[in-house]
């Protein structure tokens, strides 16, 4: 399946760039949708649009194919190379196999952002990263902006420019990485991303794009790559790739939209597995894999494909399927069907204004009704171990599935600053044996945090033998944040951005693993005005205890003044009677206000005089 | 207490026993021995030292690391700029006559005569044409003035304005030149009249604008009638606020996949530059273009009526994010579709195009349908449009020839700056003064200096180049004084929080320093009262 990837990969470039050495203005854009069915009832669907702009277009900013909103950003960053990724869920590589692209147009869950600046310095890097972040952020209604120092790290090893840099120098180029993983990727980030097309949503295969399907997909991820290239004696171009690819659930999709909630079928509906011995009209073992296979395109993204965009280069088809070519297929009017010569591909060919759609029947033949999804170089699984609040650590499952041969890879963490690694705890042993093996790491970059202002950067060379499981582990402590860093959802945990591994022999591969969630130990919010109120009454102890043996008289207790219950008994009798007669007095003679009060006072103080002094 | 030795050699009368007041109870209690005076001295130490250190060192700490800091203001001379009690707008305006066929005496005269003309027409002070006699191998850049006026003797009395040089031409018939002990001629009052005409339109809307803003009414000026400055009001609303550069986003809407490119930099280099480059003294102007196919207009309807224009941008879809670097945006469209706007008076043919005030421009062009690619040529009206509407968006006057409107426009921006900076420095000194808790951190306080500075030196040189670029600086300066984040990023503290945090240590550490203190003071009252019973009886005995 990869070969095929590459195989179509290396057509399209190929075709491309004859294109723009052949004549600048003729196919400047074309897209692809490639549907893949995939086991477990399952479709991943690659949508692939490309178009260039020469170089000289784009500085005097005359924009065609090329969105101006993008392209005013990336003149006003200094930016030369972009890369930008939304994505969502988890590529399940046990039953799907191998990554589409090769793993090269997918990101960690969240948003993930790498680019190369020109900058003369680091700082001026930062402002120039502070502003792509910032504009980015407006543009595609996502986050952006919280990519801040302590979430920007500056790869050594991991990522390598695909694009061609003809008039700079490393010096002047800085890469910088950025990604938030808590992140969640939705529609508002598909709408602006649909305005970059040239046909938008209307024409094309962007017709099928729909937030409610993209969004409901098991996995998805969507990319946005800027590359200068610049063809051996032509002129150089700015390329822009923008790339979906998404894991549809065919039964899910299947639902209607005003009916969406699973409904258990009925019981002679169920398909059941007749070839275990145990099946009888009460017992049913549920079918796997090849079960619901049939659909259709308007099934899959409640809609048919709207003609295609009149831009598009007319010599690459707009629609490719994936399925062996014994599996028949339909289609409506206006498209030409052409198998490829590989067996296990086939292209449409679609008449501008014509409403496209394929239908897959329910397969004969069991046996072929997939392409058989090929082993991916490596499997990565990473989680958390250990208990408590105080530290934990991280395990990396890496597993080789080939028989013969070895994989060298990068493998690049950017931990947030309150994880705070213990690097000589690092160690790497192959499943079945105790001891580390060091051997395996070749190659260790590590750039400690800071707290506040940097992440961790950890990347590792090293290799996995052939057929073997290595064990990744390293120790790591969780500081405490101060009382205003943490989020209004702090109990739900702090996202851990996925590692990336960048497979360097026996083939170009990437991969990611999954992000995760740590716990931090998490105050009462409550907390300032509880201490403020404990130390505040501590304080007033013990200043009131002090400053009372400081300035009181002690006396022996029958020299003091008479305390007890009957003396204040006896006060407020008195003062009682006191009022009592005043009131009377002021019932039966008139005396003027002040006077009233004058004698209130006296009769006051003399009550006072009796509050001896201690 | 007791660690204290017994004094025996005190030569102090020992004081008294406390004797129970009138109308207490007659005690069978114990009387506590006579205290000693050292011991209510330390007391009396005791409790002085604790206040002492609350007021002395407690105070100041408890201000000091409270307190907000708020930089010194001239709140006073900030008003006073705001009311334009600061700055009198003068605009003096030389404007030179060149009369070579006229004898020096004669010319002499003519010009006195003129300008008592000027004079008795004039009735805005702010505003205020001053003649001379020009020397004519000098143009105007070389001696400051605003327009020449050439007079040339012909047949009869004409003015006309030429179109590329702020230049006046007058001719007149020979005959009526005034004679030297004439009090008034009509030549004199034909030039004068020509020079008001001229310049009426500058002078309504500089009194406009200064009528708009907070000036006292002894500079105000009068006389301008209801039509007048309501169009000078549609006019001031239309255009943009000024800004040293604007960004021009040339835009290629079009509902269906066709045309999909557009020879839109030839055009704008053979029908715009050349307006740019009249207005790069004022203005730097930065361009982009982009082509938008698939993009549906607001309002479907084929015929436009009025309110249909303000909808027919699809802001939603259309991408017309303004530029990033923070000039402010113009934006002209082309929309390609064969709509047409219906036009209230009939006769009049139906206009392709309307301007969005300070936004910019749409301009409907209707094409074949098959036109996949739009030439130069095509694109002339509608750049000639956008040219045309830029010049209102930037706010130029509409009449009179090109360098005057332009000469113009820098007196009117430069007015509009100051007054804006003024009364920006008016609602920072009110809001200083409305809002106590407010900071007020040190860049506000030098940003205000600064403003005031080059208002004072726009003020001095209103009318030139010089003038703009000072105004340009304080307007800057002012704005970013007055929008200064850490002023409003403060942490609002509401009075509960407070007590709340005051409270708990405040209350029960106050309560025995305050009734130490009171019983101190009593206990300090009766020992005076007592001594001086003592003394009283002892000068009796």
């Amino acid at each position: 399946m990869r070969q095929l990837f590459s195989f179509v990969l290396l057509s399209l470039v190929s075709l491309s760039s004859f294109f723009v050495s052949a004549s600048a203005a003729a196919a400047d854009y074309h897209e692809q949708l490639v549907l893949r069915p995939l086991p477990l009832s399952a479709l991943l669907a690659s949508f692939n649009f490309r178009s260039n702009t020469s170089l000289s277009e784009f500085e005097a900013h005359n924009f065609r194919f090329f969105p101006r909103s993008l392209g005013q950003i990336l003149q006003h960053a200094g930016t030369q190379e972009l890369h930008l990724r939304f994505s969502l869920g988890r590529w399940d590589s046990e039953s799907w196999g191998a990554r589409p692209w090769d793993g090269a147009r997918e990101g960690g869950t969240g948003v993930e952002l790498w680019a190369w600046l020109q900058a003369a310095t680091d700082e001026e890097a930062d402002h120039k990263w502070l502003t792509l972040t910032n504009a980015l952020s407006g543009l595609f209604c996502a986050s952006l902006n919280f990519i801040d120092g302590t979430r920007t790290t500056r790869p050594v090893m991991s990522f390598q420019p695909e694009g061609d840099h003809l008039n700079t120098t490393a010096v002047d180029t800085h890469l910088l990485y950025g990604v938030l993983p808590h992140e969640v990727v939705c529609t508002e980030n598909l709408t602006p991303f649909l305005k970059l097309l040239p046909c938008k949503g209307k024409a094309g295969i962007a017709t099928l794009l729909d937030g409610h399907k993209l969004f409901d997909a098991s996995w998805q991820s969507m990319a946005i790559d800027v590359r200068p290239i610049c063809p051996a004696g032509g002129e150089c171009v700015l390329q822009i790739e923008l790339t979906i690819d998404m894991v549809l659930d065919i039964d899910r999709s299947k639902r209607p939209r005003d009916n969406p909630i699973p409904r258990p079928p009925p019981g002679h509906e169920l398909p059941c597995n007749t070839s275990k011995p145990y099946h009888s009209h009460d017992t049913c073992f549920p079918t796997d894999h090849q079960a619901n296979q049939d659909w259709t395109l308007s099934q899959i993204f409640g809609r048919t494909m709207k003609g295609t965009c009149p831009l598009t280069d007319p010599t690459v088809p707009p629609v490719c399927l994936q399925v062996p070519n014994s599996r028949s297929v339909y289609h409506s009017d206006g498209v030409l069907e052409k198998k490829n010569l590989d067996r296990v591909s086939r292209c449409f060919e679609i008449k501008p204004d014509v409403n496209f759609e394929i239908v897959l029947p329910t397969p004969d033949d069991e046996s072929a009704v997939l392409v058989k999804p090929e082993t991916p170089l490596l499997y990565a699984e990473r989680s958390f171990t250990g208990h408590g609040q105080e530290r934990g650590g991280v395990q990396t499952i890496l597993r080789n599935p080939s028989p013969d041969t070895e994989v060298e890879f990068i493998y690049m963490e950017s931990l947030p600053w309150f994880m705070r690694v213990y690097l000589h705890t690092m160690s790497a042993r192959l499943q079945g044996q105790s001891a580390k093996d060091d051997a395996l790491i070749k190659e260790v970059y590590y750039r400690p945090a800071v707290d506040r202002a940097r992440g961790t950067q950890l990347e590792v060379r090293m290799r996995v033998p052939p057929a073997s499981t290595v064990f990744l582990t390293y120790d790591f402590e969780k500081s405490i944040l101060r009382y205003t860093e943490y989020p209004p959802d702090a109990n739900r945990g702090f996202d851990v951005a996925a590692a990336v591994i960048t497979i360097l022999s026996p083939a170009a591969y990437n991969l990611r693993t999954t992000s995760l969630l740590c716990s931090l130990p998490t105050p009462d919010f409550s907390m300032p005005y509880n201490v403020i109120i404990f130390t505040s009454t501590a304080i007033a102890l013990a200043f009131g205890g002090m400053f009372n043996i400081l300035v009181r008289r002690f006396v022996a207790a029958d020299e003091g003044p008479e305390v007890g219950l009957a003396v204040l008994k006896k006060r407020i009798k008195e003062r009682v009677g006191a009022l009592v007669e005043k009131i009377k007095k002021d019932k039966g003679q008139k005396i003027p206000y002040e006077a009233r009060n004058k004698s209130g006072k006296a009769n006051d103080s003399g009550v006072e005089t009796e509050v001896i002094k201690e | 207490m007791s660690a204290q030795p017994l004094s025996s050699n005190d030569n102090d009368a020992p004081i008294t026993p406390i004797t129970p007041k009138e109308g207490a109870p007659a005690s069978t209690r114990k009387l506590p021995p006579p205290e000693k005076p050292s011991d209510v001295r330390r007391r009396s130490h005791v409790i002085l030292s604790f206040w002492l250190i609350v007021l002395i060192l407690g105070l100041p700490i408890w201000w000091k690391t409270t307190t907000i800091y708020r930089a010194d203001l001239p709140l006073q001379e900030m008003l006073e700029w705001a009311d334009g009690k600061a700055c009198r707008p003068v605009f003096p305006l030389r404007i030179s006559i060149q009369a070579t066929s006229l004898q020096d005496q004669e010319a002499q005269n003519l010009l006195r005569l003129t300008q008592h003309a000027l004079d008795d027409l004039n009735d805005f002070a702010g505003h205020h044409l001053r003649l001379q006699l020009g020397d004519e191998k000098l143009d105007s850049a070389d001696n400051g003035s605003a327009l020449i006026i050439r007079l040339t003797p012909g047949e009869g009395t004409t003015a006309t304005l030429d179109p590329y040089e702020p230049i006046l031409d007058i001719t007149y018939p020979p005959n009526t030149i005034p004679s030297p002990t004439a009090s008034s001629s009509p030549l004199a009052t034909y030039i004068a009249s020509q020079l008001r005409t001229t310049f009426a339109e500058e002078q309504a809307t500089i009194s406009y604008l200064l009528s708009t803003n907070s000036m006292p009414s002894e500079h105000r000026p009068l006389g301008l009638s209801p039509e007048t400055t309501e169009s000078l009001a549609k006019r001031t609303t239309r255009s943009l606020k000024y800004a040293p550069t604007y960004h021009l986003t040339f835009s290629l809407f079009t509902s269906g996949p066709l045309p999909s490119s557009w020879n839109i930099e030839g055009a704008i280099d053979e029908y715009m530059k050349p307006v740019l480059e009249v207005l790069s003294p004022i203005h730097n102007f930065t361009i982009d273009t982009q082509v938008q196919l698939y993009a549906s207009p607001g309002v479907q309807n084929q015929i436009l009526n009025k309110e249909d224009l303000s909808s027919f941008i699809n802001a939603a879809e259309w991408p017309l994010s303004p530029s990033i670097g923070g000039a402010p945006t113009i934006n002209f469209i082309v929309f390609i579709g064969n709509q047409t706007i219906a036009n209230p008076s009939q006769d009049s043919p139906t206009s392709q195009s309307w301007l969005i005030p300070q936004w910019g421009t749409v301009y409907l062009l209707s094409l074949p349908d098959d036109t996949t690619h739009v030439a130069a040529a095509t694109l002339k009206q509608p750049l000639l449009t956008f040219t045309s509407h830029l010049l209102s968006l930037t706010g130029t006057p509409e009449s009179g020839s090109l360098p005057l409107r332009l000469s113009t426009l820098a007196r009117i921006r430069s007015a509009d700056l100051l007054l804006r900076a003024s009364s920006t420095l008016g609602s920072l000194a009110r809001l200083a003064m409305a809002l106590p808790s407010i900071s007020i951190p040190s860049s506000v306080a030098d940003g205000v200096t600064k403003t005031m500075s080059h208002l004072r030196l726009a003020c001095d040189n209103l009318g030139g180049t010089e003038g703009l670029a000072h105004a340009r600086i304080a307007e800057a300066e002012a704005e970013r004084a007055f929008f200064e984040k850490s002023m409003v990023g403060q942490l609002y503290f509401p009075d509960e929080h407070k007590i709340a945090v005051y409270l708990p240590l405040l209350g029960p550490v106050a309560v025995p320093l305050v009734m130490g203190l009171i019983n101190e003071i009593k206990a300090w009252r009766k020992r005076r009262r007592e001594r001086a019973e003592k003394g009283a009886e002892k000068k009796e005995q």
